[in-house]
């Protein structure tokens, strides 16, 4: 299976349109799509759901073959935690899908690591996808679910101060 | 005495990046606030509220939000409020400050890799820790780099 998730916070209609018409060129592939509780667009080739519960959704991630998702750190580390390859489709300021375009720079700096794919705009998915199904192995290391021990420490201290 | 702490995030990365800090807080008491009445499960053991989020675009969501923090922070009464934003969660540290003299930590968003967020910015006149998860934002005035969540 295959699982969408734009993320809780905002519309992002034009990934879960362009995942639909990915979803009915690849009849034979089954996608479910997490599609968020603000947006218009109601897909017709894949099922959906507005909004799962964390532990719910946690338990598809654990079940998919791929994770295709908007560039949010959220969606990176459910899919890294469990070693799930991840297509990343960056939101734009300019569409007024988020305020600031962050998650284009998010975008560059997470396709540097095992299992991420990018695809900066909808021509580019259906390449982005093929090679992250493709290369499923990629998936090197398991992220540990917590930060770095050094990280920890100095914010125990300043916790403390 | 026990340490009280509040750890404050918003939805999806910020609440996710909260819990990668969790270990931070062991032994502390500690009360998590969040966006979803169902990250609840996640932080099981610990006291658990929802308030309202709140954007720049939904600013009379702010007549909710505020009121909500106020009750959690009174009640709760925390020695230091944590948090890995963003909007709702600068009030947070705001009325913390402004009520308790509360010490206060921001930590920007792992995702803000290019510019500290606009919340970031502003959270530097009530952060008592103002930090960046990337190093080449990190500037002698603030905020500073300790390392990153991942």
């Amino acid at each position: 299976m295959i699982l969408l998730t734009i993320g809780t916070m905002l519309p992002f209609d034009r990934l879960v349109r362009a995942i639909d018409r990915w979803a009915g060129d690849h009849g034979d592939r089954e996608v479910f799509a997490q599609i968020g509780d603000k947006g218009q667009y109601r897909p017709i080739h894949m099922r959906w759901a507005q909004l799962l519960g964390p532990q719910e959704f946690a338990g598809l991630v654990d079940r998919c073959e791929l994770l295709i998702a908007h560039a949010g750190t959220g969606s990176f580390f459910l899919a890294a935690e469990r070693m799930r390859p991840i297509v990343l489709f960056p939101r734009r300021a300019s569409l007024g899908e988020h305020n600031t375009d962050h998650q284009v720079s998010t975008a560059r700096w997470l396709l540097q690591k095992p299992g991420v794919y990018v695809a900066m705009a909808e021509d580019e998915l259906p390449g982005a996808i093929a090679k992250a199904l493709s290369h499923r192995s990629d998936v090197a290391a398991r992220v540990p679910p917590f930060a770095p021990e050094a990280f920890i420490g100095r914010l125990r201290e300043a916790l403390l101060g | 005495m026990t340490r009280k702490v509040m750890a404050v995030a918003s939805g999806g990365g910020h609440w996710l990046e909260l819990c990668r800090i969790a270990p931070a807080f062991d032994g502390f008491e500690v009360a998590y606030v969040s966006v979803h009445p169902n990250y609840a499960d996640q932080v099981a053991g610990h006291r658990f509220y929802a308030v309202r989020d709140v954007s720049r675009r939904d600013l009379w969501g702010l007549a909710v939000l505020v009121p909500q923090l106020v009750r959690i922070i009174l009640r709760e009464r925390p020695d230091v409020v944590i948090t890995t934003g963003s909007f709702p969660a600068l009030f947070a540290l705001m009325l913390a400050k402004l009520l308790l003299r509360t010490r206060t930590i921001w930590i920007d968003s792992i995702a803000n890799v290019e510019t500290l967020s606009s919340s970031g910015s502003l959270a530097r006149h009530v952060a008592d820790v103002h930090l960046t998860q990337w190093p080449g934002l990190a500037r002698h005035s603030g905020p500073a780099y300790w390392g990153a969540v991942l």
